[in-house]
């Protein structure tokens, strides 16, 4: 009889154990990440003095310090008003942009789309002082201005509350836009003609029929921003500092300098106030995304996608947009890129005989600069590929699988969501003081690689599992049938099949760490340095001529991680 | 005197021509179907009225309004066009209520609040659905969204109303009753109506006049009795009602009649302009033209039965004559074996 031996069947119990131990040691490590420095933050908030001191004791101290500060008052009442104010701005404004560009026939604008995005993949830090350059009391626009129009002052000021809020709900457009487009695709063009034969212009259909229908993802994009509006911080700084306009994460900031020795505690108490904040938003939004699946569903029935045709309206559709991207991208980067190659500027001047190119040579001349760009190039191309490594881990460990850890998971991954950067980077600098295993690696880029991948753990994963989503199950039931192992499962199948989704996630993973900026400002040290956090640590110094050079090397950083994901395709938004 | 007037309209998306030169006109309380296989350009055709489509070319009258004209450079845009859109899907808005719905035309014409409820309340009533004005169309039955939908395109009293396959989303029983009810409810208002659909029977039972259409052009027009009983082409005799196909060669023309022949048969028929002595042809007879016969005699053949299938108030027999299937129907059941079939020469047409 054949001698050959029955092939031992792949996968069967002997390989389980070993898959959810790997499974385990995945959620284990992202939970230490994320709640470590959460735990961190709280026990600090409740010590009478920083955690390294000998001398503190565990009380509400730090809370009664800020709550009798008028500041924390004043900053408190900012931050609900420009988080208001911004929502109001850029809800209505993501949505009509969203109709337009979705549903309408207007000409070239698959051509302007990226343009519109262009706020979401550029530093607020960078836009906040394109601003100020730009369309500051002696900005380049304001300048212009008031030759054009034989002004004595300048038509407009920025260092306002109002300016801030205005500002903000311009530069947060996207994030509206994004989740209005996507909903407003589901939706059957039916609907829209049925009003425009009765008699509705496209307008009025915008806000009678289809902008109502996606409620859920504008109530969802709503929450979102006035969140986001809680953890501001760049535009604040810029705009707000110079007339003494504090918002919550400035005046956590500005505690540093406050009291002259550091006072920990107090920074965390405040930070739990944001967070107490942010927190409900987060989980209120949450509940609002399933909301929003379940209307898309009783929806159903979508038709064909055929485009409103705009007419007449088509011009003033497309000056709003033409607007926007004017006030949003084109001033304030222009701004910023004319400041970084003149030496001054100011009335009376003339752009050639300003022009330098002092203000590059002095980044290049300067061995923390040097360094924070090569840091910023390392952490978006090498760093970002590990992250994306790392959130595949994660959805891996979670895919296809509905049992307590994979709704544990789903919420461990929303907590960095409602941490801002700055409180985030803040914790990892304490992880790293805290546990002297971790110490040596303090100073290293290693600390602020690992404070991103956190902060943009949400995000992140997002694009992971909707990846992995597309993914149909029978591929990988074919392969439990034929004998397949999970473990292998992922390896030989899902894997090659998310392959492009993952290169595609590691580009915008690029964009968004080239762009960050609050989550390295504590963690800032010799070493550590990347471009965003040199930023606000050279405008705290006043260099401004450096400031707009590095900041114009970091719009090009950006630009070519836009350019190439634009080459090849990518999807800016779900 | 006419409600609407298309002249030479032509359509394309991208380089593929979707009308090519369509010409109709609607009278003031007419029914006029267009009907027409999937892909024919109906659809095309009532967008472009209701100004959903841009034409390249060929102009579009309301009255005596024009709403587009590619010489002049006249393009109305929809809201401006004063129509009711009845959508196959009906397209309701799903975050107004009935009463809402209806009233959204009213609201847009600056009718005042207590007008508008009259009104609203008076179109409901009229399809019997005022006691569902509160409700949400998600909450209505198919029938009752259709009358919603019907409801609120007639409100604001348009001069013409435009229904995509009104009927196509109601289940097969329900369809037969509101064909009768629709076709009621447009003469009782005196409406002038353009209907598209893709089944011939919808067609003929609820219009004055059928323009069928094929790949962009009318293929025929006329009453329904007139498309049924004189289809002028062969797209036209097979698109209308249940038929049998001869495939065979025309022997002789002579008198208005033409011998067609194939394998083991010869017939008798009617000769149509197309039919050439010596060439190809194809013979058409409806279904229920077909006899079952007792014995031989003129225009009989002889095929073996294949199956019989019972429909409840008949039977529907499947013969082949050599190759070709043929199809009749019977009061009862036929023994296996062959039967002779009468295939009378005036119903037969040989195109």
């Amino acid at each position: 009889m054949s001698a050959v031996p029955a092939p031992t069947m792949p996968g069967t119990a002997k390989a389980l154990p070993g898959i959810l131990s790997w499974r385990a040691l995945t959620i284990l490590v992202t939970a230490a990440a994320v709640l470590g420095p959460l735990g961190l933050i709280v026990y600090q908030s409740l010590l009478s003095a920083p955690f390294f001191e000998a001398n503190k004791s565990i009380g509400l101290e730090a809370y009664k310090f800020i709550f009798h500060d008028d500041d924390f008052w004043q900053a408190a009442w900012n931050s609900i008003r420009i988080a208001t104010g911004m929502t109001l701005i850029a809800v209505p404004l993501g949505g009509l942009l969203a109709f337009i560009m979705e549903r309408t026939n207007l000409p070239m604008k698959r051509w302007m789309e990226p343009f519109i995005l262009v706020p979401s993949f550029v530093s607020p830090m960078v836009l906040s002082f394109g601003y100020v350059v730009a369309a500051g009391p002696v900005g380049f626009y304001t300048v212009w201005a008031q030759d054009l129009f034989h002004l004595d002052s300048s038509p407009w000021g920025i260092y306002s509350v109002t300016a801030m809020t205005i500002l903000a709900g311009l530069t947060h457009v996207p994030n509206v836009y994004v989740y209005a487009s996507s909903a407003l695709k589901n939706l059957g063009s039916d609907v829209e003609e049925a009003a425009r034969c009765a008699g509705a212009s496209p307008l009025r259909v915008a806000f009678s029929v289809s902008l109502p229908l996606i409620m859920p993802s504008l109530l969802f994009s709503a929450v979102l921003v006035f969140f986001l509006g809680f953890e501001l911080f760049g535009l604040p700084l810029v705009l707000g500092d110079p007339e003494g306009i504090l918002v919550l994460s400035t005046y956590l900031y500005k505690l540093t300098n406050k009291l002259g020795t550091p006072s920990y505690h107090l920074m965390a108490a405040v930070a739990i106030c944001i967070v107490a904040i942010t927190v409900p938003l987060v989980l209120l939004q949450r509940r609002l995304l399933v909301g929003a699946r379940k209307y898309a569903t009783i929806k159903g029935k979508a038709g064909r996608m055929r485009e409103l045709p705009l007419g007449p309206w088509a011009w003033p559709a497309f000056a709003l947009i033409a607007l926007f991207i004017f006030v949003t991208v084109i001033v304030p980067i222009s701004g910023i890129t004319l400041r970084a190659f003149v030496s001054s500027w100011g009335f009376g001047m003339k752009l050639a005989e300003v022009w330098t190119l002092d203000g590059f040579r002095e980044v290049f001349n300067e061995p923390t600069n040097t360094r924070a760009i090569w840091n910023t190039v390392l952490i978006g191309t090498v760093g970002g590929a590990l992250t994306v490594a790392c959130y595949t881990a994660i959805g891996f460990a979670t895919h296809r699988r509905n049992d307590w850890l994979s709704r544990f998971v789903d919420y461990l991954v929303l907590v960095p969501r409602a941490i801002p950067g700055l409180l985030a980077g803040l914790a990892f600098l304490w992880v790293f003081l805290f546990f002297p295993p971790l110490t040596p690696l303090r100073t290293t880029i290693f600390s602020m690689w690992l404070a991103y991948s956190v902060v943009w753990l949400a995000y992140g994963m997002r694009l992971i599992s909707s990846s992995l989503m597309q993914v149909a199950p029978e591929l990988e039931e074919a392969g439990r049938s034929v004998g397949a192992s999970r473990g292998t499962i992922s390896r030989s199948i899902t894997l090659p099949l998310i392959r492009p989704g993952l290169i595609g996630s590691w580009l915008l993973v690029f964009m968004i760490f080239e762009r960050e900026y609050s989550t390295g400002v504590y963690l800032l040290a010799p070493g550590t340095e990347v471009i965003g956090a040199q930023l606000v640590s050279l405008w705290q110094g006043g260099a401004i001529d450096i400031v707009a050079a590095l900041s114009v090397i970091n719009i090009a950083l950006v630009s070519v991680g836009l350019a190439i994901a634009l080459r090849f395709g990518v999807k800016l938004r779900d | 005197m006419a409600e609407l007037t298309v002249q030479d309209l032509h359509l394309t998306y991208g380089d593929n021509p979707i009308l090519k030169g369509v010409s109709m006109e609607l009278m003031r309380g007419e029914v006029v179907s267009l009907l027409g296989p999937s892909g024919s350009g109906k659809t095309t055709l009532l967008r472009a009225v209701a100004g959903l489509e841009a034409p390249l070319k060929g102009s579009i009258k309301i009255g005596d309004k024009t709403m587009f004209d590619s010489a002049a450079g006249v393009d109305i845009p929809a809201e401006g066009r004063n129509l009711g859109l009845v959508f196959q899907s009906y397209a309701l808005w799903p975050h107004k209520t009935v009463f809402d719905n209806v009233a959204f035309g009213l609201k847009l014409r600056k009718v005042g609040g207590p007008d508008i409820e009259a009104r609203v309340k008076k179109a409901l009533e009229g399809l019997s659905l005022g006691h569902l004005a509160e409700r949400f169309p998600h909450q209505l039955s198919g029938g009752q969204q259709q009358r919603v939908a019907i409801a609120r395109a007639l409100v604001y009293n348009p001069p013409v109303i435009l229904m995509d396959e009104p009927l196509s989303n109601l289940d097969a029983k329900l369809r037969e009753e509101a064909r009768a009810w629709l076709r009621g409810l447009i003469l009782e208002l005196h409406l002038s109506a353009l209907v598209v659909t893709h089944d011939q029977g919808e067609a003929m039972a609820m219009s004055d006049r059928i323009l069928l259409l094929n790949n962009g052009v009318i293929e025929q027009q006329g009453a329904p009795q007139e498309m049924y009983n004189k289809p002028g082409t062969l797209f036209t005799a097979d698109f209308m009602g249940s038929n049998n196909r001869l495939e065979g060669k025309v022997d002789e023309v002579s008198g208005g009649r033409a011998k067609l022949s194939g394998e083991g048969w010869s017939l008798w028929g009617q000769a149509r302009a197309s039919a050439k002595q010596g060439s190809s042809g194809t013979g058409m007879i409806r279904l229920e033209r077909v006899r079952i016969a007792s014995g031989p005699g003129d225009n009989r053949v002889q095929p073996e039965l294949t199956t019989s299938m019972f429909l409840g108030d008949k039977w529907e027999h499947l013969f082949k004559l050599g190759g070709t299937p043929l199809r009749a129907h019977g009061p009862s059941a036929l023994a296996p074996g062959r039967h002779w079939i009468e295939i009378p020469a005036d119903d037969l047409w040989v195109f």
